[in-house]
C-alpha cells in the first residue's frame, strides 16, 4: 500500500534556485526507502516538504493518506522526524528530552514514561538517561535523536542524513540500531543520505536524486545489476596471454588495460567464473593475479548522473549551491 | 494553544537549572534599587530647612527618590528581562531546539508565547525581591499613604502587561532573525531612549519640556506612572483614578494588539 505520494513537487527558492523540480515518487508502506544525491541534490528540501517545514511551491504531497498542504498539523501527528542537525535541548537530561517530545503529541504521561524507557532501552542509553544531553558524545546524542523521532509511534519515521558526522564505527552501529527500529516496529523509513554503502546496507528501494530530479528509482540489487555485468580483473604475463582472454566466448567485453591488466565484463561472476577458469586453463593462460568488482552504486550513480558522487561532493558549484540553499531555507 | 505547557515547562527549568542564571537574575533589581536608587539624594537639591517638602514635590509626592524611583526600576526591570525572550528564540534556532518545535504537532504561536510566559514570571519573581529590598534599605520605600490590595493588583497587572509587551516586541523581531548580534544591536539602539523618553527614572517637572511631551507617549511611562500613583498616593481620588484607568487601558490595548501580532506573525513566519 503506497504511503507516500508526490505530484509535480516542486520547491523553487527566493533568487530561483528550483531545489526540486516536479518530483513525482510513490513510496510503498513497510520499506526503507532511500534517497540518495549529493550535496544540494534537493534531498533534504523534499523531507522538509513532505514533514510540512516549508511549502511547496507547486504540486502536492500525501502522507499516511494526509495532505501536506492543508493538513500539515495532522501529517506531523503521524510522522516522527529525525533531523539533519541536532534538536535536544541539551541543557535537559535526555529523558527529560523524551517526555518534553512526547507532551507535543499529547501522549499520557504515564505512557510516556514507558515509552522513553523503552526507547532509551533499544538505542543503549539508559544508563545516561538521567545525564544532560549537553555530556553525550556526539554518535549518543545522534541516537537520542532517532528515538525521538519514533515517541508518537510515527506511521513514517524520515531520516535526514542520519549518520553525517560521525565516524565510521559509530555509523555502523547507527545502521544497527536503524534495523532494529525497522524490525520491532515495522514501519516505513525514509533515509537521505549521500554515503552509497549507507543505502547499499539499509535500503530496500533507493531513488537517486540530482539537480531537484529522481533520476532512476529500484532496490540496490536491481539497479546494480541493470548496469550488466560483473568485471573480473586479470594480472597477466604480456599481450599474448591477453589476445586469448580476448577469445572467452561468455565476455560481453575485454579491456587491456595495460601490458599486464586485462578487465574482463561478465553477465554475472557467480554463473561464469567456473567456466572462465576451464576457459584459462584450456588455453594456457596462468595470471599472475585475480579480483572481482561487482557494480556498486557508485557506478550506477555515475551511469544516471554522469559524475561520480564523490566527485560532486566538493565541487565550487555545488557547495556555493548548498551554501545558498541554507541561506534561503532560513 | 497545543505546546504551551510542556514548552513553557522547559523554559522554568532551565532558568532555575542554571544557578548563575537564576542568581545574577535576582542580584540585578537589587543593585538597580541599592546603587541607582540611592545615587539621586533629592534632599541636597533642596535649600535646608524645606528638604521634606522641596523633595516630594519633585517627586509627584514621593517622599524620596527610591519611593519613586520603584515604579521605574519595575517597569525597566520588565524590559531587560523581556529583552530574552528575543535572544531565546534565536538560541533555540542556532543550538537546533527550534527545529524539533516545527516538526512536532505544536502551534508555532505556543513556541514564541513560552518565552514570553516565562519572562513574565521571571520579572515578576524579581519584582518581589526588589520590593523586598527597596523596603529594607535605609531610606527605602515609604508607603506613607497605605498600600492595599487594589494597590498590589495595580502593581502586578501593570508589571505583567509591560513585561508582555516587551517580551512580545522582542520576540517579535528575533522571530526570523539567525544572528545574535543584530538583535543585541537594536536592544542598544531602543533601551536608552525608551527608558530616558519616559517618566521611569524622573518625573516630568524635572524634564526638559519637548521630552516631557514625548514621554506621555511611551507605555515605558504609563506603567512607571499606574505603578507609581499607587504607590504613593494609597487610595485614589476620583481624578485619579481617571488617569491610572487610562495608563492601564493604555497597556491593555497595546497587549492586545501584540498578542494578535505574535500570533499571526508566529504562526505565518517562524523559521528553523
Amino acid at each position: 500500500m503506497e504511503i507516500i505520494h508526490t505530484e509535480n513537487l516542486t520547491k523553487v527558492y527566493k533568487g530561483g534556485l528550483k531545489a526540486v523540480d516536479n518530483l513525482n515518487l510513490s513510496i510503498d508502506e513497510g520499506q526503507i526507502f532511500g534517497l540518495l544525491g549529493p550535496n544540494g541534490a534537493g534531498k533534504t528540501t523534499t523531507i522538509k516538504m513532505l514533514t510540512t517545514q516549508i511549502k511547496p511551491t507547486s504540486g502536492n504531497a500525501t502522507v499516511a493518506g494526509i495532505n501536506i498542504i492543508t493538513e500539515s498539523l495532522a501529517v506531523r501527528k503521524v510522522i516522527g522526524v529525525v533531523p539533519q542537525d541536532l534538536t535536544m535541548d541539551e541543557d535537559l537530561r535526555g529523558i527529560e528530552n523524551l517526555l518534553m517530545v512526547a507532551r507535543f503529541y499529547d501522549i499520557p504521561r504515564g505512557e510516556s514514561l514507558r515509552r522513553a524507557k523503552e526507547l532509551l532501552d533499544l538505542v543503549d542509553l539508559t544508563e545516561f538517561a538521567n545525564k544532560n544531553v549537553g555530556t553525550y558524545s556526539g554518535g549518543m546524542r545522534k541516537r537520542l535523536e532517532l528515538v525521538a523521532g519514533l515517541i508518537n509511534e510515527p506511521k513514517v519515521l524520515f531520516l535526514d542524513e542520519p549518520t553525517i558526522g560521525l565516524d565510521v564505527q559509530t555509523r555502523t552501529r547507527m545502521w544497527e540500531y536503524i534495523r532494529e527500529v525497522k524490525k520491532k516496529l515495522n514501519i516505513t523509513i525514509i533515509l537521505t543520505s549521500h554515503y552509497l554503502e549507507e543505502l547499499d546496507e539499509l535500503a530496500d528501494t533507493i531513488s537517486i536524486m540530482d539537480y531537484g530530479k529522481v533520476k532512476v528509482t529500484g532496490t540496490p540489487e536491481s539497479l546494480k545489476s541493470a548496469l550488466n555485468g560483473d568485471i573480473i580483473i586479470l594480472g597477466i604475463n604480456g599481450n599474448e596471454e591477453a589476445e586469448k582472454i580476448k577469445k572467452f566466448p561468455d565476455a560481453i567485453s575485454v579491456q587491456l588495460v595495460d601490458e599486464k591488466t586485462v578487465r574482463v565484463k561478465v553477465a554475472s561472476v557467480d554463473s561464469e567464473l567456473p567456466g572462465f577458469f576451464e576457459f584459462l586453463l584450456a588455453n594456457g593462460v596462468k595470471p599472475q593475479t585475480m579480483s572481482v568488482e561487482r557494480p556498486s552504486l557508485d557506478q550506477v550513480f555515475m551511469e544516471y548522473t554522469g559524475r561520480r558522487i564523490r566527485d560532486s561532493e566538493g565541487g565550487e558549484d555545488v557547495m556555493k549551491q548548498r551554501i545558498n540553499m541554507r541561506r534561503m531555507r532560513a | 494553544m497545543s505546546g504551551l505547557m510542556p514548552l513553557f515547562q522547559r523554559e522554568i527549568k532551565k532558568w532555575y537549572k542554571d544557578p548563575i542564571f537564576f542568581f545574577v537574575g535576582m542580584l540585578q533589581p537589587l543593585f538597580w534599587i541599592a546603587l541607582f536608587g540611592s545615587a539621586l539624594d533629592f534632599s541636597k537639591f533642596v535649600p535646608s530647612g524645606q528638604s521634606t517638602f522641596g523633595v516630594s514635590q519633585i517627586l509627584d509626592g514621593a517622599p524620596n527618590y527610591i519611593t519613586f524611583v520603584i515604579a521605574g526600576v519595575l517597569t525597566t526591570t520588565a524590559l531587560f528581562t523581556g529583552i530574552f525572550a528575543g535572544t531565546n528564540i534565536i538560541w533555540d534556532r542556532r543550538l537546533g531546539t527550534l527545529s524539533r518545535f516545527l516538526i512536532s504537532p505544536i502551534r508555532r504561536s505556543s513556541i514564541v508565547f513560552t518565552k514570553i510566559f516565562a519572562s513574565i514570571v521571571r520579572i515578576l519573581v524579581q519584582a518581589v525581591i526588589l520590593i523586598a529590598a527597596a523596603l529594607i534599605i535605609p531610606n527605602g520605600l515609604v508607603f506613607q499613604n497605605g498600600f492595599n490590595v487594589f494597590d498590589a493588583l495595580v502593581v502586578i497587572a501593570s508589571i505583567t502587561m509591560i513585561a508582555f509587551i516587551f517580551s512580545s516586541i522582542f520576540s517579535l523581531i528575533a522571530i526570523r532573525m539567525t544572528k545574535m548580534n543584530s538583535i543585541f544591536g537594536i536592544i542598544n539602539l531602543i533601551n536608552l531612549p525608551l527608558m530616558f523618553a519616559s517618566y521611569a527614572m524622573f518625573s516630568k517637572s524635572m524634564m526638559a519640556s519637548w521630552l516631557g511631551n514625548i514621554a506621555q507617549y511611551n507605555p515605558v511611562s504609563w506603567s512607571a506612572q499606574a505603578i507609581r500613583m499607587v504607590i504613593v498616593n494609597g487610595s485614589l481620588t476620583a481624578s485619579q483614578m481617571g488617569t491610572l484607568g487610562l495608563y492601564l487601558l493604555g497597556l491593555f490595548v497595546l497587549t492586545v494588539i501584540l498578542t494578535i501580532a505574535c500570533i499571526i506573525a508566529s504562526e505565518k513566519e517562524i523559521r528553523e
